[in-house]
């Protein structure tokens, strides 16, 4: 698993930065709901928020390993802030993929730097893991396309300016467009009240006869959900690394505890449970971080394989995630059930990873298909 | 104008080592760029930006490792690097600022910058001497601890604030080509970009050996040299007390009669 001397260089960025600045506004941010703006200026300052941006509109157009190390680093900093940065990159991706000449002249260069901010809506209240099932409706009438429906879930809700949008211009087509946020008809609405998360705005979107240009479509009609599901092969990625970057984070938390906390007269990483619980700890973190950079890097040279390799660095990375904050927490004992110690917060937030972007079941059908019906 | 950093990589311990002969066990060392050379990269980096034509070259004494660490310096606006090193250096192990100064002065014979700009101290040995050792070398005016910096290139005139023992700043004009050491805190460090990284990749990092730099082995027979590595016991613990100072002095009180520093 070596990584190239670039590589190498931007993790040991961004994982300076995660533990310098992000680490330190984590626990606020989670407390107060609040996303944390200049940690967001910064990421852009250091070129994190243009990572699937193509170079000639100003991005950085990162590999997939890259992006997968940095996604890592930004989760052992905090999830909040690695999920915003995922779908703002999932936004662009899928501008700078299916755009035109003139939408990507429009949004990317500026999305390269940090803002406008994306997000990505797909989701409904009534389709989740099977988006077909979407009830938001697009209808051409000459020109202009009219958008009615709602959105749920969507991550970066009230803080992005420019929304990829999934609706229906067909009773079995769906189509995506790009929204700018201030188009009139287009309403958010209250923030959702998390478990975890807290520090990432999730809010529905609200189309009531929402009139936007036929020049902002992006993909072909009928054909935006086949597009979404290529790009979120790259998203389950992400997911996948920021899952191991959480739980990193958590057995460091534990690692440094449990040397310091002393009972029955000694340290308690003496107990030999305790170092074997460590060492599981240690084993499915590793795991998940294995089989994401086999991901990312089936990715790069994309194949059949591709999606099952995804959804299986997904599937392990995330569950693995919530075992390895949950026993981060259980060596804390009492103290890591207060808010004194960040472990509870970790924990709050891995349970999200086996649920958005395809939850572990939807993972397990992907794989199965893999396994069983191809090759 | 041309600045020349002299950077240096140094290892920190983990908080628990063994010692392995004359140094720390190296699995319980982490390398990393030494904390002062960080305020002069980006103070550097600053004058190139404020300034025309400006070319900032850093400048190491290290084994092949530190290139990691040197690259860093280039992602972050360094124009170019050097890097000084041959078998010799392995060898003699210790080198003392007058020796190190020696090699630092090759470099600059070959450079001819008009400032050079150095770490006050290093953390890992903490001489806090080369960079005015280097000045003394080759007869540069210096000014040592610098915690502001106000270049007027045209004039060829550094002014300074130098932080001086028990709080006192001292105000200099220093004429260049100088020697500056340079204080922590007196800008702040900026991160690499991810363009940086990438343009770092393909700048220049030269490896100069002895021989390029017209010096010899016996060049670097350092008068000092390391004769034994060993963690002090510690000799007591220390007791906080937390409170206010009505709390804590009545706390400090029965402390010192308990152990006998004060009677009755
Ligand atoms: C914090 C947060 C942020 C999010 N951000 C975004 C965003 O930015 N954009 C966006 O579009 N969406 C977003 N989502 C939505 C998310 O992707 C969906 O919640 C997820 O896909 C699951 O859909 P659902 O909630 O409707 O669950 P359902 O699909 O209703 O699933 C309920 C349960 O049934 C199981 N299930 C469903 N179908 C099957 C099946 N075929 N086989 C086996 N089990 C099945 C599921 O695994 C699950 O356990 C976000 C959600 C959250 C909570």
């Amino acid at each position: 698993m070596q990584l190239t001397d670039e590589q190498a260089a931007i993790q040991d960025l961004v994982h300076e930065f995660a533990l310098e600045e992000i680490q330190p506004v984590a626990s606020e941010a989670d407390a107060t709901e609040q996303f944390p703006e200049a940690i967001w200026d910064a990421l852009g300052e250091l070129d994190l928020l243009g990572m699937t941006v193509p170079e000639e509109y100003g991005g950085f157009d990162t590999d997939p390993v890259t992006y997968s190390i940095v996604n890592e680093e930004l989760a052992y900093g905090t999830l909040a802030v690695a999920t915003a940065v995922s779908v703002h990159c999932l936004a662009t991706s899928c501008i700078a993929s299916f755009g035109s000449e003139e939408q990507k002249e429009r949004w990317l260069p500026e999305m390269a730097g940090g803002r406008p901010v994306g997000a990505f809506a797909l989701s409904e209240t009534g389709a989740g893991s099977n988006p077909a099932e979407m009830a938001t409706t697009a209808e051409r009438e000459g020109d202009r396309y009219v958008i009615n429906g709602d959105k749920q879930w969507i991550t970066n809700g009230e803080r992005s300016d420019v929304v990829v949008l999934f609706a229906k211009t067909g009773p079995e087509e769906i189509t995506q467009f790009v929204i700018p946020k201030e188009t009139p008809g287009l309403s958010v609405g209250p923030p959702e009240t998390k478990l975890g998360l807290r520090a990432s705005d999730t809010t529905p979107l609200s189309f009531d006869d929402v009139e936007i240009p036929v020049e902002n479509r992006l993909t072909p009609e009928g054909e935006g959900l086949r597009a979404a599901l290529s790009i979120l092969t790259g998203g389950r990625i992400a997911i996948a690394s920021q899952s191991v970057g959480l739980a990193q984070s958590a057995l460091d938390a534990a690692k440094s505890y449990v040397s310091e906390r002393e009972q029955f007269g000694g340290p308690i990483a003496d107990i030999q449970s305790v170092r074997h619980t460590i060492a599981r700890m240690h084993a499915k973190t590793e795991a998940g971080r294995r089989l994401t950079r086999h991901a990312a890097r089936t990715r790069r040279d994309p194949s059949a394989d591709t999606p099952t390799a995804a959804s299986t660095a997904k599937y392990v990375a995330s569950e693995n995630a919530m075992d390895v904050t949950n026993d981060a927490l259980q060596l804390h004992g009492g103290y890591g059930y207060t808010t004194e110690f960040d472990v509870e917060r970790l924990y709050r937030d891995a349970r999200i990873t086996t649920i958005y972007e395809g939850t572990s079941q939807i993972q397990q059908t992907v794989i199965a298909r893999g396994v069983l019906d191809e090759g | 104008m041309k600045i020349l950093v002299t950077v240096k990589e140094v290892a920190e311990a983990e908080d628990d080592f063994d010692i392995d002969g004359l140094d720390i066990d190296e699995r319980y060392l982490e390398f990393d760029l030494n904390e002062w050379d960080e305020y002069a990269i980006e103070e550097a980096v600053q004058i190139k930006e404020d300034g025309d034509d400006v070319e900032v070259v850093s400048v190491t004494i290290g084994p092949e490792r530190a290139e990691e660490t040197i690259r860093m310096g280039l992602a972050k606006g360094v124009d170019r690097a050097i890097r000084v090193w041959d078998d010799a250096f392995a060898d003699v192990g210790m080198l003392d600022p007058k020796t190190k100064a020696d090699v630092l002065s090759a470099v600059v014979e070959d450079e001819q910058p008009d400032l050079v700009l150095t770490g006050v101290q290093a953390g890992d040995d903490s001489f806090g001497a080369t960079g005015v050792t280097l000045a003394e070398t080759i007869d540069f005016e210096w000014g040592a601890v610098v915690n502001a910096l106000d270049l007027d290139a045209g004039a060829g005139v550094a002014s300074v604030h130098r932080e001086l023992e028990g709080g006192i700043e001292e105000l200099t004009d220093i004429e260049l080509p100088a020697v500056l050491t340079i204080q922590t805190g007196i800008n702040e460090p900026r991160y690499a970009s991810l363009r940086g990284i990438r343009q770092a990749q393909s700048k220049p990092l030269d490896l100069h050996e002895l021989d390029d730099l017209g010096l010899e082995e016996s060049d670097l027979e350092s008068p000092l040299s390391r004769t034994a590595m060993y963690e002090p016991e510690s000799e007591g613990d220390a007791t906080v007390f937390e409170g206010s100072a009505e709390e804590t002095a009545t706390e400090l009180a029965s402390l010192l009669r308990d152990v006998g520093v004060v009677e009755g």
